[in-house]
């Protein structure tokens, strides 16, 4: 998890270590075939399954898996779940990567420029990311989720917004320690602008800590959309996600747990495989481990 | 010292400012209003609405609202809920306790077994067990919370009936043992997310200890191992953990808002999820203030303990 | 088949503090943790048991006058008294008064205008207090107080020049004739004036936090969020109470309210009763009973009249003539609710039964269509003059079987050319100003058209109604017909009800016709209760299962 700094460099141990990485990236990789096994499947998917996950067919309904011509079973409305799983992976994984890259890009400006800038303007930025972060970031989500019209395009705005702090964070600490190196002050000395330092010199030494924060970015944009559309102020229906095929689970937890099991399980591994990914790059980029 | 703490102080005043313009604001974005709830009572004319709202302040402009509320908060009144006009603070109390408990117990049951879990694991570096643990602490933090309480509910309550589904007690049955029968699915649910946490980082704080100059002393003194570890390791490897303490509790609160929902307790979380439902703005604002308070603060103490522990702190 | 009743609250709650303490975990007890003291038992009645009633809203506003929502009642009609009730039959019943005034016995002047209601003389309140005609003067009063957070104030507003003739007897003038107000008394509980006159703001009196009524029981103690508690009244002056304590149990999944009837925690389900779902199961538990039960409401999928689409009663006809019902309420909600095609419930004295019946007809829905000149675009989508027959349609987002319903309904009427785009929201959205001002083009929602079940709907099909046109009521859908404008209004001036009954019989005709919405069905409830339990009786003319605590009684 955490490089460590001062560790005795015995023999026996420098050996397990190199093996402990191995397995990280053991790990790293199963997260990587996961991803791209999971991302298959809902790119194809749907074309190879002989049913639309949209089509109603009410005599269908409550089929259990792998008993009929459905393997995954059908809905409360006859739809196949499957078919259902797999477009509702498409917008889960697509809300994912969108909320990551803009809550990278977010948190990405208002680090550089807080770590840079330092001073007032430093703090009032760093000041509005903790106050952000006091918030338990579910109570701002939700209020922000009732207040606009939920859609995939608001799911993903409002994740980002409260979700680009600790990317905010990591970046002005890094920048903020890189500021004073001879190579800012060389660019400094040459008359570059402060844009271009900012930008061009400093945030391309500071990419390693953010794809580190990104991939696991993304683990936590999956769930938090989870989150929103089991408590139904999410993604709605017909569109499938992983989070509002789980919204009904409940009321049929009893005479069709499938319908909870089987999107509940599609989250876990897609969150565990970006899980390893991230822990993988960490080590491989040698980031200091900042638990997320 | 004393310029630290009232920096420290200052921050957290602007930081509640902050969290409460954005609540406020951010609350009265939501369309509907408190008046939403009558709307399908077909007796509740317009005329009725509009005078709801008038009585309520509502079709004040919200810069008033505003200054209204933060005013009355300096001066130490939190106002009344919409709902059953009782003051907010006692809403809030009622519900504190039922949250308390859940997130107690958790916590509890968080760091008992993180604190093994992590020492066992930083003492038996890339051993299977740490391995076992790196991995199932990751899918442990991948698991939806309200999923791992569904399947829970699934298997303990519905297939073999050993736990009950939801509530904090058996009406009519007030007894420890009720209060513990239903407490223990939902604080494991909320723990699963702690225990992983808890466990890196204890991992981490234990191997930091463990290479330092005084253990080795220890061992050189001839102390045995089990004894280095109680006394010395362990107690030295908990001290960094009151920082995590203070940052783990907005998502401890988030947890409980989750498990709360689906073991239908009747704490914060629920009482939040309700009062949005009802656009109970006072209560929320409230729970919101309450939280980001109780944030604050407790991150303010944990700066100032390790400050007081580690007296080069200060200087940045 | 008696249930003890707990004794133990404090030391239990002790034990609790204790249990967080044993945690390690600092905590203040809440201001409400001290036990209220147990009510004293009478020697005579001996009411015995408990009957814990479950909920799935959180009763919280505990004054009944003021502003509320449905589940508040069942706690309002347990604890307080009106003049009048209504029975399960719809027949109005002397409650507070002794006798229900009408034109013919008196009490009603002959030109609807002076009313006179006799009291009885032999209530008390919970505070030992006497019952008089000063305390029904000061709540009528305190209803049109403008300070006050009054729940409806029409019918109310009407009245003029109260006066309390006796202690026993209290008269007033109405401003016009209204009909419907002998219906709305009997939501309208009276509250003590010695206890709340000398309020500054009665929205904030300590009376609203433990309410003091007439009625068969006594406020016990509320845990908030969980449960509430109200004991027998030994002086109760009607019939009952035959069981101790009646606790109203706060469960927000419908789910757990089902798991939990099933394991004997909760002894009757009301609101929002049993899921259509578990209707199958549930009537199979041994030792529990369970019921189907007409509900007032009528799920209906609303139109927004204005929009150019549905102007045209063609489309209207069309769209009707596309909804599979029959699949809807088999499949989706288990046959457990039935079709209507009315606005008025099935069980009230108006309802007309001679209405044409719909009929699922794809094949009719395109020929209306076609008919209409509303033919297919290169997308499928039927347009007429540049208008396309494409709308949005919104219900609250987290109902299930609403949401089933509306996906299932938008496939069929992709089959006749019409496109219907779902867009959802949680209730506290919808009802606002979305609903009330008619911000959608359509709307699935289940939908009380009556007050205090009285049949007049004008706040529900009136013109004058439309909130969106500057209007006073909650005609959503913009419904305007000159002719139901003049019925409405000649009907809230009939006290007869056989003249009555033709004036709305006439009104549910038109309406028929007219189509301004589409009943999709007349909500029946799923009321589970445990078998022993007795005296318990469903009303559909009540918004509560839980309408007459006073007669429930265990089988001994």
């Amino acid at each position: 998890m955490t490089a460590i700094a001062a560790n005795s460099p015995r023999e026996r141990w420098w050996n397990s270590r190199t093996a402990h990485r191995f397995m990280k990236h053991h790990l790293a990789l199963i997260g990587m075939v996961m991803i791209a096994l999971l991302t298959l499947a809902c790119v194809l998917g749907p074309h190879l399954l002989p049913y639309d996950s949209l089509y109603i067919d009410l005599r269908a309904r409550f089929a259990p898996p792998l008993t009929g011509k459905h393997f995954l079973g059908t809905d409360p409305l006859g739809r196949d779940l499957a078919a259902r799983l797999f477009m509702a992976g498409r917008i889960s994984l697509l809300v994912g990567f969108s909320a990551m890259l803009l809550s990278t890009l977010i948190g990405t400006l208002v680090g550089v420029v807080a770590g840079y800038r330092g001073g007032l303007v430093g703090t009032v930025l760093m000041r509005a990311v903790d106050g952000f972060l006091s918030f338990p970031s579910i109570f701002l989500v939700l209020a922000l989720a009732a207040a606009l019209k939920p859609s995939p395009i608001m799911i993903t705005v409002v994740i980002a917004a409260t979700s680009w702090m600790e990317v905010a964070r990591i970046v002005e600490a890094e920048v903020r320690s890189l500021r004073e190196r001879e190579f800012v002050l060389a660019g400094r000395m040459l008359g570059l602008s402060a844009t271009h330092i900012m930008f061009r010199e400093i945030l391309p030494n500071a990419m390693g800590p953010i794809i580190v924060a990104a991939t696991l970015t993304v683990a936590r944009a999956i769930l938090m959309e989870a989150y929103i559309s089991f408590l139904g102020y999410g993604i709605q229906p017909p569109l499938p996600s992983w989070g509002n095929m789980l919204n009904g689970a409940q009321q049929y937890l009893g005479t069709a747990p499938w319908l909870a099991i089987i999107p509940g399980a599609a989250i876990t591994i897609a969150v565990t495989s970006f899980n390893f990914i991230g822990d993988g790059l960490r080590d491989a980029l040698d980031v200091r481990g900042d638990h997320s | 010292m004393r310029s630290f703490l009232f920096n420290r102080f200052a921050q957290s005043l602007v930081l509640l400012l902050i969290v409460s313009v954005i609540g406020f604001v951010v609350l009265n974005l939501i369309p509907g209003g408190p008046l939403a709830q009558f709307g399908l009572d077909a007796s509740m004319t317009q005329d009725d609405l509009n005078r709801l709202a008038e009585q309520l302040g509502l079709n004040r402009p919200l810069w008033m609202q505003y200054l209204d509320w933060a005013w009355r908060l300096l001066r130490g009144d939190w106002g009344h809920s919409f709902r059953d006009g009782a003051p907010v603070l006692e809403v809030i109390g009622r519900h504190l306790m039922a949250t308390l408990l859940l997130m107690g117990s958790s916590t509890v049951i968080a760091i008992a077994i993180g604190t093994w879990i992590g020492v066992r694991g930083a003492v038996k570096r890339y051993s299977v067990f740490d391995y076992m643990a790196t991995v199932g602490a990751m899918v442990a933090l991948s698991i939806p919370t309200f999923w791992f309480g569904l399947i829970g509910i699934y298997v303990f309550s519905l297939r073999l009936g050993w736990l009950p589904a939801g509530n904090m007690y058996t009406i009519g049955d007030e007894s420890v043992l009720n209060y513990l029968h239903h407490l223990i699915l939902p604080s494991i649910v909320l723990a699963l997310v702690h225990v992983a946490i808890w466990s890196r980082y204890m991992r981490t704080a234990t191997l930091d200890v463990i290479n330092q100059e005084f253990i080795k002393t220890a061992r050189a003194k001839g102390l045995s191992e089990r004894r280095i570890l109680m006394k010395h390791v362990i107690g030295n490897a908990l001290l960094p953990m009151i920082t995590l303490l203070g940052m783990q509790l907005p998502s401890v609160l988030t947890g409980a808002l989750v498990t709360e929902t689906v073991f239908t307790w009747p704490g914060m979380g629920r009482l939040f999820l309700d009062s949005l439902g009802y656009s109970d703005y006072p209560v929320v604002m409230g729970l919101l203030m309450f939280s980001a308070i109780l944030v604050v603060v407790s991150n303010l103490a944990a700066d100032i303990v390790v400050a007081i522990i580690d007296p080069r702190i200060r200087l940045s | 088949m008696t249930k003890e009743s707990t004794t133990k609250t404090n030391i239990s709650r002790r034990d609790a503090l204790r249990l967080m303490a044993a945690g390690g975990i600092a905590c203040f007890a809440a201001p409400n943790l001290i036990g209220k003291p147990d009510i004293a038992r009478a020697a005579d009645k001996k009411p015995a048991g408990r009957v814990v009633v479950g909920l799935s809203q959180e009763p919280t506003v505990f004054n009944p006058l003021m502003a509320h929502i449905e589940v508040d009642d069942a706690v309002h009609f347990s604890l307080f008294d009106a003049l009048f009730r209504m029975d399960p039959e719809g027949v109005l019943q002397p409650n507070l008064a002794v006798e229900v005034p009408t034109q013919k016995n008196g009490g009603i002047s002959a030109d609807g205008l002076n009313w006179r209601v006799r009291l009885r003389d032999d209530v008390r309140w919970h505070d030992g207090k006497p019952f008089t005609a000063e305390d029904v003067k000061f709540t009528l009063e305190l209803i049109t107080n403008p300070k006050f957070r009054a729940w409806r104030t029409g019918g109310h507003s009407l009245v003029r020049d109260l006066t309390v003739v006796s202690p026993t007897e209290i008269t007033w003038r109405m401003e016009q004739v209204f009909a419907p107000y002998l219906s709305f008394l009997t939501e309208t509980f009276i509250v003590p004036k010695h206890l709340l006159e000398n309020e500054a703001d009665p929205n904030a009196a300590a009376f609203n936090q433990a309410p003091v009524g007439t009625g068969a029981f006594k406020w016990s103690q509320r845990v908030a969020g969980d449960h509430l508690e109200l004991a027998a009244n030994p002086d109760y002056f009607g019939d009952g109470p035959y069981v101790e304590r009646v606790v109203f149990k706060y469960i927000p999944d419908q789910t757990v309210l089902y798991t939990q009837f099933k394991s004997g925690d909760i002894d009757l389900t009301d609101q929002a009763y049993i899921t259509p779902d578990h209707y199958d199961e549930a009537s199979k538990l041994p030792g529990r009973v369970v019921s189907l039960v007409p509900g007032a409401s009528v799920e209906s999928f609303y139109l927004n009249l204005e929009r150019p689409q549905f102007k045209e009663l063609a489309v209207r006809q069309a769209l009707y003539a596309a909804m599979d019902r029959t699949a809807i309420i088999d499949a989706v909600y288990f046959g457990v609710v039935t079709p209507t095609e009315t606005f008025m419930p099935k069980e009230s004295f108006y309802f007309n039964p001679n209405l044409p019946a719909q009929e699922f007809n794809l094949d009719a829905a395109r020929k209306l269509l076609d008919d209409a000149g509303w033919v297919p675009g290169s997308d499928g989508i039927r347009e007429k003059n540049g208008v396309k027959l494409a709308f949005n349609n919104s219900t609250t987002s987290g109902n299930n079987l609403r949401e089933q319903v509306q996906q299932f309904l938008q496939q069929t009427f992709a089959e006749i050319g019409v496109q219907m785009t779902i867009s959802n929201l949680p209730a506290a959205v919808m009802f606002g100003e979305f609903w009330l001002k008619s911000q959608f083009d359509t709307a699935i929602s289940g939908v009380t058209h009556l007050i205090a079940a009285d049949p007049d709907a004008t706040n529900r099909l009136a013109s004058s109604a439309i909130a969106a046109k500057g209007g006073k009521g909650s005609n959503v859908g913009q419904y305007s017909n000159p002719e139901v404008d003049a019925l409405l209004k000649k009907g809230a001036q009939t006290f007869d009800p056989e003249a009555r009954r033709e004036i709305y019989y006439r009104i549910q005709e038109i309406v028929r016709q007219d189509l301004p919405f589409l009943p999709l069905f007349a909500a029946t409830y799923v009321i589970g209760t445990k078998e022993g339990l007795e005296g318990w009786e469903p009303n559909s003319n009540t918004r509560t299962a839980s309408w007459h605590a006073a007669g429930w009684r265990w089988k001994s």
